[in-house]
């Protein structure tokens, strides 16, 4: 049972860190995905730093979770992104049905509707499993293999942000499809 | 020493995580590359006139000067010793012209490598059909033999009538009969996008094309 629940909690700490390095390739698209969800208008610089936040976010939390594992107040932040996620997932569905959600960057294209809000299900549902408690002798862990596993995860970050980048430079731009 | 499980679990998943990545570069290097490929067509554009060529036979290090249009049709193959699938394509011919498959026809391999490359390959060495070396570079680019293997069919009046990358007998066969389309059929069958699936039948795109 440890095993399942660490797995939870890895995958999810790792797909934190994907997709904040991800965003993070190309902020300007992923503000164009934050403006979706501000109703007011609001400065470009101010929407551009806002989705860079977001993703330095992502990305920090993905990286405390995955260097950090006995802090275990980081599995209910991470559990609370991932109903942040159902719930952006449900409004995008709703409301800008057909749109790019963006959110792994580049290097995914999908887009908001009911398969998205699922998957998003999912993903709270793993990071729910992620939040059972798990033996403290399962998680020590000395200073050198923190440092590693963040290193580990650094270059994890790294990768998705040099392959978002590839992978948008090398693909032409999608039309959106817009559901009335 | 024992590992602690998280620990264990943390390396798995975090391979998992740069395999999925790598993944994903792999098919966007992939597309890329497709992408690359379509936008510079091989072979001469079928329809068109094809170019005279100059070529030194090996059997007898001879010269010789061939006029596509000169009455009689010609199997054009681009190949080079040292490419495997051009081996592929140099035994499917020398079956079809076995089978007496290629009669009526000229056929040609034409390499940019000297005599000597052909002792490195099996198939070019015991081939009996008429091989040479290509002289001069501009004939490579006139037939847009960007790479190998190519083969190249055209009729008696010098027309380009299909023009792709082929390595199976199914093709040669196919290329053999675009050789042999009457003239009424020419410019109205496309017949390389036809052969560049591979073992697609001519006569199944082309019903009107035949064997004259």
């Amino acid at each position: 049972m440890d095993v399942l629940i660490l797995c939870a909690k890895t995958a999810v700490a790792c797909l934190l860190i994907v997709a904040g390095g991800a965003k993070l390739s190309d902020p300007a698209s992923f503000a164009s995905t934050v403006r979706l969800f501000i109703p007011l208008r609001v400065a470009w610089p101010l929407l551009s730093a806002t989705a860079v936040g977001v993703s330095l976010g992502e990305l920090a939390v993905g990286l405390a979770s995955l260097t950090l594992p006995a802090i275990t107040v980081l599995n209910t932040v991470v559990f609370a992104i991932a109903c942040a996620f159902v719930a952006v997932s449900a409004m995008g569905y709703a409301f800008h049905r057909g749109r790019s959600c963006r959110c792994f960057g580049a290097l995914s294209r999908r887009k908001f509707n009911a398969a998205g809000v699922l998957r998003s299900a999912i993903i709270a549902s793993i990071a729910a499993v992620a939040l059972a408690h798990v033996g403290t002798a399962a998680l020590q862990l000395d200073v050198t293999a923190r440092v590693l596993l963040f290193a580990a995860a650094a270059l994890l970050a790294l990768v998705a942000f040099t392959a978002a980048r590839a992978r948008g430079a090398g693909s032409e731009p999608e039309p959106e499809v817009v559901a009335q | 020493m024992k590992v602690p499980l998280y620990l264990a679990v943390a390396q798995w998943t975090l391979l998992f995580a740069f395999g999925l990545l790598l993944i994903v570069v792999y098919r966007q290097l992939g597309r890329m590359l497709h992408k690359d490929d379509a936008a510079a067509p091989i072979g001469p554009a079928v329809g068109s006139k094809a170019a005279s060529l100059e070529y030194s036979r090996f059997a007898d290090d001879t010269v010789h000067y061939l006029t596509p249009g000169d009455g009689q049709p010609t199997l054009l193959a681009f190949v080079e010793p040292t490419c495997p699938s051009c081996e592929k394509l140099v035994l499917a011919l020398g079956t079809a012209e076995h089978a007496g498959e290629l009669s009526g026809l000229r056929v040609l391999l034409l390499t940019s490598s000297p005599k000597s490359y052909l002792d490195v390959s099996d198939a070019f060495r015991a081939t009996r059909l008429e091989c040479g070396r290509i002289l001069a570079q501009s004939t490579t680019q006139a037939y847009g033999a960007t790479s190998t293997p190519l083969l190249v069919a055209i009729d008696r009046d010098g027309v380009v009538r299909a023009a792709a990358p082929a390595i199976r007998l199914a093709e040669v066969r196919t290329f053999s009969r675009a050789c042999l389309l009457p003239p009424a059929a020419a410019g109205s069958i496309p017949i390389t996008a036809v052969a560049r699936q591979h073992g697609t039948d001519l006569e199944a795109a082309a019903p009107a094309a035949g064997a004259d």
